[in-house]
């Protein structure tokens, strides 16, 4: 690791958090072939002592990751091989072709998994580290928000790539970006040496429709860089995150840009972009492998820094940003969930992640974590089944806690990147046993108190499974709809989407068919439904119709610790019931339409 | 690696929908008539008269009248599960068919009467940690329960029938609790086996599995 640099962990985890798992990663292949401002390879701008590549290297070599096989263009293989030191492979390719087909070499004689990267990105080493530390997961990309406008776009469907771009391949509706690192595991090198040997001949005779795709994307970037400096639009590569999985944009009118004048300095900074683009060998590999129906997942960036600096200046403000990074507060936000729901987010998290900080630091492990909570949850079902006041209340504040320390052991796990599938597997059962049992010690509670309400607990228990039934079989069948998503051949620039919108556009044009016919009622109520999403509070609102776990635990301990059993059985279900009605609706419109 | 090792293909998981659903012998045997229709019409025909027979009598219902609610049931059911096709909407059948058993397993515990209400929850808190199981086990590990612990369990139909007898034959509460005691100990102590089992080596979860429902 260059010195001089922030984005360390904090010093006083590094005893106790365990270190990353070996890598997996038998190739990493470093490309330090895009020319930046001043017509050098960016890889090799300035960077504290050293370079940019030298400094990915470095952070590669921590990692554990093997020495990098480097590719950068004729005339540079000295000073690349001064930058990343000797134990590198230094390659010298004269072409974008040439280089992919020396990873498509690299890859098939290796054993392991392939890293192909950017040589020439800035970004925290744990970003990297989100990547390469778990041997166990498929293949993956680091990946940013949609507001990369500079970036190259993808649409991500339920934790899987369903398009990607490159310089010459379209996204129609992008909701994330690529950040320039691939990990292909074992599994997938193959294709993924196939997808580089397609590519090749095509890149080294660019076909016409791939240079207009390419000019196309030169026209946006131009609109891009022009908003950019202008302040109209925080984006370029200086966004500042959060990235995270986003909704879809429709880029069916982009914006041209070609008549924009801009600054001499922007004007360079687009040239070089523009001229980077077809350089970036990674970038059409990933199209490769979606196109070619492979399993691709997105790690976010989420708050950590990454940028692409093409030039010394951008280079130079990018080192002074990343200093005033705190790496240990980012991971820790980075480890609450994005997507919980309201209660979760706004009571629990908020504290919940200082315990996990906590936990970290005393070394304990997730599932002892979780273990505490489901004893703590055993519990507050005692307590509920007195039947006393007293009781009431006490269970209902040892279900806070419970529940409390149930987040705090996914924030623990993200944290430290302790994830095991036993571990998610007793979060869930336990999660479940939990509010059974506080159904039943209620149900006592009552019995004691007079009152019989366990035909509610069974209510309660029926909806509850059957609710997390309907959630477990849709996402089932719409993950098997997402594994055969069309895909159109890499010689195609527009992807399924796109092609269709194409084909659409192509028979109006020709009069073949009538004027557009009304989109069906269902596709029109669910897109005026997802328009509601724009404002943040109606969001949230939805997020609580539907009645997630926060939610409930918050309903059953409040009603409990003030009213009697009964209450809490009849909110419960009431809220539960029109849940129901809620989410069905939508899942019945949705696979109607 | 070589160009033949990546043809290799896993074997193919099983269809989630088909190991959520959890049918017994009765029906996978009814089932074998492959009716076109969508699985979750089918499924709702299972439940329309048990929730009418419910809401008309209550717990007053003959045992005639209840042992002809579960034999529509289990035939209507048993059709639901041998029409799932692909069709999108396919996923609905699955918890309607969950539906139509826990409320035929409340509704035979009211046919007894009040007193059976608590082991008729006991009864669907050891079902609720079967079904949950089903589903986080293929998620996570991508394996199913033993062949002998879903034979023991019988099915949501066969689960059905043996509710309807310990009614008929008066032995009610106990038979509930019988029940729930050994399929607790069943399915929690074969869960817990097989991570014992596979678990010595902690595997790692992909991000991408990470728990998404709330």
């Amino acid at each position: 690791m260059t010195s001089g640099l922030s984005d360390t962990r904090a010093a006083p985890d590094a005893s106790t958090i365990p270190a990353a798992r070996p890598a997996g990663v038998g190739l990493a292949s470093v490309l330090a072939t895009a020319l930046a401002s001043d017509g050098l390879p960016a890889a090799l701008l300035p960077w504290a002592d050293g370079t940019v590549v030298s400094r990915l290297a470095g952070q590669l070599a921590g990692l554990g990751v093997p020495a990098p096989l480097v590719v950068t263009r004729p005339g540079f293989e000295a000073a690349v091989r001064q930058a990343v030191g000797p134990a590198a492979d230094v390659r010298a390719s004269a072409s974008v072709a040439d280089d992919l087909r020396l990873i498509a070499r690299a890859a098939r004689e290796g054993a392991g998994e392939v890293l192909v990267m950017a040589g020439d990105i800035v970004t925290h080493t744990d970003a990297l580290e989100g990547l390469v530390a778990n041997p166990h997961a498929g293949t993956r990309i680091l990946a940013g928000g949609r507001r990369r406008p500079l970036a190259f776009r993808f649409q991500a469907r339920r934790g899987r790539l369903v398009s990607a771009a490159s310089a010459y391949h379209a996204v129609r509706s992008p909701n994330g970006t690529f950040l320039g690192v691939l990990r292909t595991v074992p599994g997938d090198v193959e294709a993924l040496a196939q997808a580089a040997e397609r590519l090749a001949p095509l890149v080294a005779d660019v076909p016409d429709t791939w240079r207009d795709e390419l000019d196309r994307k030169a026209e946006r970037w131009r609109a891009a860089v022009e908003r950019a400096s202008t302040g109209e639009e925080e984006g370029g590569d200086d966004f500042a995150g959060p990235d995270e999985p986003e909704d879809l944009e429709d880029t069916g009118d982009d914006v041209g840009g070609a008549a924009i004048t801009l600054s001499d300095a922007d004007e360079l900074q687009w040239r070089t972009r523009v001229a980077a683009a077809p350089e970036d060998a990674a970038a059409l590999l990933l199209v490769g492998l979606v196109r070619a129906h492979v399993d691709v997942t997105p790690v976010y960036l989420r708050q950590l820094f990454w940028t692409r600096p093409l030039s010394p200046a951008a280079t130079a403000a990018a080192a002074e940003r990343i200093k005033h990074y705190d790496v240990d507060r980012v991971l820790l936000e980075s480890a609450v969930k994005s997507a919980d729901g309201f209660f979760t987010t706004f009571f629990v998290s908020p504290y919940s992640k200082y315990i996990a900080r906590w936990a970290a630091r005393r070394g304990f492990t997730p599932n002892q974590v979780t273990t505490v909570s489901m004893l703590l949850g055993v519990l507050a079902a005692a307590a509920f089944a007195t039947g006393e006041r007293w009781g009431l209340v006490a269970g209902a504040v040892l279900l806070q806690i419970s529940f409390t320390t149930d987040c705090v052991d996914g924030q623990l796990a993200r944290y430290t990147r302790q994830f095991s599938k036993l571990g998610a597997w007793l979060d869930s059962v336990f999660d479940r046993t939990k509010e059974y049992l506080a159904f039943a010690g209620l149900a006592i509670g009552a019995h004691h108190m007079g009152d019989e309400v366990w035909v509610l607990a069974c209510a309660a228990i029926t909806l509850q499974t059957v609710r997390h039934s309907s959630d477990f079989s849709y996402m089932a069948v719409a993950h098997q709809a997402i594994t055969v998503t069309p895909q159109t051949p890499i010689e195609q620039p527009l992807d399924h989407a796109g092609a269709r919108a194409e084909a659409r556009r192509a028979a109006r044009a020709g009069g073949a068919a009538p004027a557009p016919s009304k989109r069906p009622l269902a596709t029109r109520i669910l897109s005026a439904w997802h328009r509601l999403d724009r404002a943040r509070a109606l969001r949230w609102i939805k997020r609580m119709a539907a009645f997630p776990i926060g939610e409930r635990f918050a309903v059953i301990s409040i009603t409990a610790a003030f009213f009697t059993p009964r209450v809490t059985f009849i909110a419960w279900l009431t809220w539960g019931g029109l849940a129901v009605v809620y989410t069905q609706a939508g899942r019945v419109l949705r696979s109607i339409r | 690696m070589s160009a033949a090792a990546a043809v290799l293909e896993p074997t193919a998981p099983p269809d989630p929908l088909a190991v959520y659903r959890d049918d017994g012998p009765i029906a996978r045997t009814v089932g074998r008539v492959h009716l076109s229709a969508p699985a979750p019409l089918l499924a709702l025909a299972a439940l329309a008269p048990l929730l009418v027979a419910v809401a008309a009598t209550g717990g007053g219902a003959s045992d005639a009248l209840a042992g002809a609610v579960v034999a529509w049931v289990l035939l209507a059911g048993g059709l639901a599960t041998g029409a799932q096709g692909r069709d999108k909407i396919a996923w609905a059948g699955t918890p309607l068919l969950r539906l139509t058993e826990y409320v035929g397993l409340i509704w035979i515990a009211a046919l007894h009467g009040e007193s059976a209400y608590p082991a008729a929850y006991a009864l669907l808190g050891a079902l609720a940690f079967r079904h949950y199981d089903l589903v986080y086990r293929l998620r996570h590990r991508g394996v199913v329960p033993a062949r002998w612990v879903s034979a023991l369990s019988l099915g949501w139909d066969g689960r059905l029938v043996l509710a309807f007898v310990l009614l008929v034959a008066g032995a009610l509460p106990g038979g509930f609790y019988v029940v729930a005691a050994v399929f607790g100990a069943a399915f929690v102590g074969e869960a817990a086996y097989g991570w014992v089992v596979v678990g010595r080596v902690e595997q790692p979860l992909g991000d991408d599995e990470e728990d998404d429902e709330l």
